[in-house]
């Protein structure tokens, strides 16, 4: 037993504690789930601590040789991402202390959903992704239609299908792959590609792989999945939550670590950083269009994780580490917007944020917690989203991205002006509304976490990634005049723009692409961006922002 | 007609993959989607079983000696991708059971039309 094993003991203590205590009564289940989490919680946050003192541990299983062997390892970049999975999966589970829907199946599923969250993160082999992958995939498919109602069974079906041809999509780019190089180790391939005399025979592999990973990561036009899985009415509010806060993550994971490896020979960042713009921009505009409070939510994400490919791919250091830290804070604030709002829908009975009317008068801290999460999704000062939203304008240079980012701020300050409707004014009819202080509890720790993460914003990313960045221009007199500007505009907006085209709003709400769309929209994102790489995509020296070495 | 010898089962691999692809962006119904599906799945799972495998290989099986072996870790991995494979089809297809029960309908635009909005 060497201090590596816990990489394994962290992928299998979820699931093997959910399996073994499965014959437990219901409620002692439910508690054993909680103490087997808080356990991961406090492994992940040990190896995070000795990953960011000492430099990254691997794991090599079985005693194999390296590139033969399946190999685990923990670096500056998914240490942090694996604690964030954990700390989130055991707050939305205290979070769901009382709810009714947990049963000893979904909580079993919720488990094992946690434990392939947490090895594709750990992974360092491109097979064991694929497999955990599908793995995630299957379950999500089984906890979206968990209740069955309403169109749930279609959506389950849609997002299983698309999900499936972008994973054989992978699947022949791994083929390739592996004639290509004979490994499927992320650190062997790398030296084998870096060896390679020309990039031509990795830009189909690159291009497949890729595809797959534009998919999960919701890139324009590929997104059309996620609203339907975090949106879905049959999901519970903490499925939801996982799968805006950590799931999707790993879309945005992959894309960092693969294009790493092919960064010898290919360069696709100009690809993906425009990509990441049409993404935030269709994202809020679709998101401003919907009607019911969890697919503002659902749109929401598609834009921000547009914002985050951004920053990622914009080449400044500054922006590479805001992207990451955008990672952390979207987790925090969607996963606390979707949870209250999974609560409210339960509450009220109403899915339309016209329909909702005074949260903060029937439930304060389910009030607050959406106020919190609310204000950082915008930006607002003090808050996390206004720190890496800083930095990632920091790698946008010249008036053009400057304008850019100013319209992704306003077309998300301007949904949520619409979704704060839900807080005020006065309920329409009476509202039973139970009392619970874990959902209390969890709504209010996860918004005092985004207030922290706004308060102590350079000190977070220092602890987190390392680099130290400096954050005095975040919080100038400039930047919250620029907030209330963009506040100010938005409210107007909302008031005479959006308010007035009502019939537009239905138009684009309703209507909806069948499969053979979508999959024909998939084709085309392939052939475009293997035709981007064929023509622009060989580059010279790629420029190293962060070690993500596997 | 000399170009037929040439083409291994790799290229028809390849090939596979992409009708199932064609299928999948053409056919209305939702069992045959189901099917295109699969088929990709099939053609990518092939070509990668296919990978270092020279003229005269014999499977990797205790025995076989090791010079005429084929190699072995394509073989053990698409013995996952497979089950994964079937796992998957097997949840499109249930699935589907219940999408044609609640909406009576086995086409993909008119499924469309009568989903809840």
């Amino acid at each position: 037993m060497t201090f590596s094993s816990i990489l394994y003991l962290i992928i299998l203590l979820p699931v093997t504690c959910a399996a073994v205590a499965y014959f437990l009564p219901q409620k002692r289940y439910h508690q054993c789930m909680i103490l087997a989490n808080l356990l991961v919680t406090a492994l992940s946050i040990w190896l995070f601590y000795v990953v960011r003192g000492g430099g990254a541990i691997e794991h090599l299983m079985a005693g194999w040789p390296e590139g033969i062997a399946i190999r685990l390892v923990a670096d500056r970049l998914s240490a942090p991402l694996v604690m964030l999975g954990a700390i989130f999966c055991t707050g939305t589970l205290l979070f769901s202390t009382r709810a009714h829907y947990l049963d000893k199946t979904f909580l079993f599923l919720f488990m094992s959903l946690e434990a392939s969250l947490l090895g594709i993160f750990l992974s360092a082999d491109l097979f064991n992704i694929y497999v955990l992958i599908e793995l995630s995939m299957l379950i999500i498919a089984i906890l979206i239609m968990y209740k069955q109602d309403k169109q749930s069974v279609y959506d389950a079906m849609l997002y299983l299908m698309m999900n499936f041809i972008a994973m054989a999509f992978m699947l022949l780019g791994l083929g390739f792959i592996y004639r290509i190089t004979g490994l499927l180790d992320l650190h062997m391939m790398q030296e084998r590609i870096a060896t390679l005399e020309s990039p031509q025979s990795v830009i189909l592999p690159y291009a497949m792989i890729m595809t797959a990973i534009a998919l999960k990561a919701a890139m324009f036009p590929l997104f059309s999945w996620l609203p339907r899985a975090h949106g879905a009415p049959s999901a519970p509010a903490i499925v939801s939550a996982v799968l805006s806060g950590v799931q999707v993550k790993t879309g945005v994971y992959l894309l960092i670590r693969v294009s790493h490896v092919f960064a010898s020979q290919l360069d696709a960042t100009t690809f993906f950083l425009t990509l990441g713009f049409i993404t935030s921009v269709v994202g809020f505009l679709l998101a401003i269009c919907q009607k019911d409070i969890k697919l503002i939510l659902a749109y929401h994400t598609v834009s921000q994780m547009g914002l985050i490919v951004m920053g990622i791919n914009l080449g400044s250091e500054t922006a590479f580490y805001g992207g990451l830290y955008h990672i952390i804070n979207h987790a925090l604030f969607k996963g606390l917007l979707f949870l209250t709002a999974g609560t409210i829908i339960e509450t009220y009975h109403r899915r339309s944020y016209a329909e909702i009317r005074g949260v903060m008068r029937t439930m304060p801290a389910i009030g607050i917690g959406t106020l919190a999460g609310m204000l950082g999704i915008t930006g607002a000062p003090f808050f996390n989203g206004s720190i890496s939203k800083y930095f990632i304008s920091d790698g946008l240079q010249g008036d053009w991205g400057g304008l850019a980012m100013f319209a992704i701020n306003l077309g998300t300050t301007l949904s949520f002006v619409k979704y704060s409707a839900i807080l005020f004014g006065k309920p329409t009819r009476k509202i039973d509304c139970p009392r619970d202080p874990w959902v209390a509890a969890v709504s209010l720790g996860f918004g005092f976490a985004c207030l922290c993460g706004g308060l102590f914003g350079g000190f977070a990313v220092y602890a987190l990634f390392g680099p130290n960045l400096p954050i005095a221009g975040a919080l100038t007199l400039q930047k919250i005049l620029g907030f209330a500007l963009t506040l100010g505009i938005a409210l107007l907006a909302y008031f005479y723009v959006v308010n007035r085209i009502g019939t537009v709003l239905t138009n684009v709400r309703t209507n909806r692409f069948t499969f053979n769309q979508l999959t024909v929209m998939l084709t085309l994102f392939f052939v475009i961006l293997l035709s981007f790489l064929w023509l622009y995509g060989t580059a010279g020296e790629p420029a190293i922002l962060m070690d993500v070495t596997p | 007609m000399a170009f037929i010898n040439t083409i291994g089962i790799s290229e028809l691999a390849i090939a596979l993959f992409f009708i199932g692809l064609f299928g999948a962006m053409t056919q209305r119904n939702i069992m045959k989607t189901i099917m295109s599906v699969g088929i990709m799945d099939m053609g990518a799972i092939l070509y990668f079983a296919m990978s270092n495998l020279p003229e005269q290989a014999r499977p990797p099986i205790s025995g076989t000696p090791v010079d005429v072996m084929a190699d072995p870790v394509p073989q053990a991995l698409m013995i996952t991708a497979i089950v994964i494979g079937v796992s998957v089809i097997a949840m499109c297809l249930a699935m589907y059971m219940r999408v044609a029960y609640r909406y009576r309908t086995a086409e993909w635009n008119i499924l469309c039309s009568r989903v809840e909005k």
